[in-house]
């Protein structure tokens, strides 16, 4: 009796252990596929001698990301993608906040097929958009050249306003697409986290004599935190990782974001320089990797959010 | 005249999502209808119809579906679609997730891993992947290969709508397998003893209750990783720019490469409308097939 069950659990744990080694054989294969291609990016921004191929660096040096603070290029690309995602980002989480909470609340009715048209919104496919919404931004742009012309005569004026407010070509342009362009998914997401937030705390709080600005403050934004940490993380990291918005809009060495600027020295083959593209890469990399690391607990929220399977 | 407080407080919901709706509108909704209407003219970035485009009926699309192109590139889209999303992608995604539920070591490590390829901008990995696919001997994934005695390969010109897929299927795992994940730990663990009590086999348990209780959130998957891999440009137009000679032209490529590098607005708008077509179909289908609540 005794020797029968020791046999069971020896054969049961043997099964396991089997099963625990294509556990492990599994992961460890698909860990490989994820991170080998990193190894490259990561080892040439550190290597004197870095190439498009894959090798151990004799030495390390640090020297491309103190290049990066040399060559005008590179800091540009950061400062224009900070500038101009950084923004873009925040007028998403305002307009999402407004927008979704707006969304949560009311009976009107145009709740319903609004949302369904938000959906909607959410699967146009961006690059179908790119001959009509490149009419659109023409059509602003001379808009707001014209207002320019009308303001200054300066031709210096004229030319920092164009840059800061045009729409192709220019600062304001390049924001105002991307917020548009997460606004969708984000107001999904801030409507999600305050249908959450019960009407009787807003209530409760206006009973108190509280006015509406510190109902918002002091109930509502603190309560809807984690709804505007998940829609500001997703709404930057695909307006970050965004290439073909740039690429559509941007044309002047001045205004180019890391993507494009780093996708144009890319492609001039005779001239690369490995080092200085790939410590640039890492950099380009880690806020979307920090961001993303933070934004993972909320990912499936995101999708589910609305669905009842 | 006083307005009551609920017509108040309607007029300031309306408020609230006027600056959202603005942009959407002048940025998403307005230039997706206004495609169709493109669709129908001869506009043009260069010449006589850049200046004066005409209303031209139906001939864009007529061209288009005798254009073997066009049909190369819807083709190149679905082996795409279907070779990353629904196969790459779910595959592996899948994979981790059953064996990331088990009991086992280092499973935020593994997990880590798994996630870091989706945190990566799509410009970032072209440039990854072109020195992967570096030809020559000294290529990462050439020396990979000569391990097990191929010779070295110019990936993303002997295959190369084979390496995009494996691009793509690489970035994507991590969201298969997040969702995946939570579908799995929905399913109630006593339905697995009891299986285990009836004796039956790790197969069966999931051939008959994991693959069954997951059907809700494959479905979700399949949905959102079809309609977002549609959408794809960024990635292969780093890597390929859907070459070499039309093999990557994916649907979005085509319409960019045709409005901006052929210069014909008015064809890139009629294949514009095709894609915003099939995508519309698809997210109908799963507002009707999900009962989406909101």
């Amino acid at each position: 009796m005794s020797l029968e069950t020791n046999v069971v659990t020896q054969r049961y744990s043997s099964a396991e252990q089997a099963t625990n080694r294509k556990t492990y054989f599994t992961l460890i294969l698909i860990s490989l596929y994820c991170i080998v291609p990193f190894f490259w990016v990561l080892l040439a921004a550190f290597d004197p001698k870095a190439s498009q191929f894959l090798r151990l660096p004799d030495e390390i040096t640090f020297g491309h990301f103190w290049n990066l603070f040399a060559n005008e290029n590179g800091l540009r690309w950061i400062f224009n993608s900070v500038l101009i995602i950084g923004i873009a980002t925040l007028l998403t989480l305002v307009f999402a906040g407004f927008g979704g909470y707006a969304l949560s609340r009311t009976q009107a009715w145009w709740k319903r097929p609004l949302l369904y048209a938000i959906i909607l919104v959410r699967i146009v496919p961006p690059p179908a958009l790119i001959v009509p919404v490149y009419k659109v931004m023409l059509a602003l742009n001379d808009m707001v050249n014209s207002a320019i012309l009308n303001i200054t005569d300066d031709i210096e004026t004229q030319v920092m306003l164009s840059r800061m407010f045009s729409f192709v070509d220019g600062y304001l342009g390049l924001i105002l697409i991307h917020t548009a362009m997460q606004l969708p998914l984000a107001i999904w997401i801030m409507k999600t986290f305050f249908d959450a937030i019960p009407k009787d705390y807003e209530e409760a709080a206006a009973l108190d004599g509280a006015s509406q600005m510190q109902t918002v403050r002091r109930v509502l934004i603190p309560l809807a935190l984690p709804g505007f940490a998940a829609a500001g993380l997703f709404a930057f990291i695909n307006a970050w990782g965004d290439f073909l918005m740039p690429l559509m809009f941007t044309s002047s060495p001045e205004l180019q974001t890391l993507p494009l600027g780093m996708f144009r020295a890319f492609l001039r083959v005779d001239a690369i320089d490995y080092g200085f593209l790939t410590a640039l890469a890492v950099i380009y990399t880690l806020p979307a990797v920090i961001a993303f690391s933070f934004a993972r607990k909320f990912l499936t929220q995101t999708f589910s959010g609305g669905v009842k399977g | 005249m006083a307005m009551s407080f609920e017509r108040k407080r309607q007029l300031g919901y309306r408020m609230m999502m006027a600056p959202a709706l603005i942009l959407m509108g002048a940025f998403i909704v307005f230039p997706a209808f206004y495609a169709f209407s493109l669709s129908l003219t001869n506009d043009a970035l260069l010449g006589f119809a850049a200046k004066e485009s005409s209303f031209v009926g139906l001939r864009n699309f007529s061209r288009l579906f005798s254009d073997p192109l066009f049909w190369n590139s819807l083709k190149v889209t679905l082996i795409f679609v279907i070779g990353s999303a629904v196969i790459g992608q779910f595959v592996l995604g899948f994979a981790a997730a059953v064996c990331l539920q088990r009991e086992i070591k280092y499973k935020s490590i593994f997990n880590a891993i798994i996630c870091l390829p989706n945190a990566v901008p799509e410009m970032v990995v072209g440039f990854l992947w072109i020195s992967m696919y570096a030809s020559g001997d000294y290529g990462t994934l050439n020396r990979i290969v000569a391990w097990f005695g191929v010779d070295p390969q110019q990936w993303l010109y002997t295959f190369p709508l084979f390496s995009i897929i494996i691009v793509n299927t690489w970035r994507g795992i991590a969201f298969s397998m997040i969702l995946l994940t939570s579908g799995l730990a929905s399913i109630p663990k006593d339905i697995y003893e009891a299986a285990r009590v009836d004796g039956a086999t790790d197969k069966q348990i999931f051939m008959r209750i994991t693959l069954p209780m997951m059907m809700p959130t494959i479905f979700l998957y399949m949905f959102v990783s079809t309609v977002t891999t549609f959408a794809i440009f960024g990635l292969v137009y780093t890597l390929s720019r859907g070459g070499p000679a039309n093999s990557t032209e994916i649907l979005g490529i085509y319409i960019y490469n045709q409005s901006f590098t052929s210069f014909q607005l008015g064809y890139g708008a009629a294949v514009a409308v095709v894609s915003l077509v099939v995508s519309m179909l698809i997210g109908f289908l799963y507002v009707r097939a999900l009962k989406v609540e909101v």
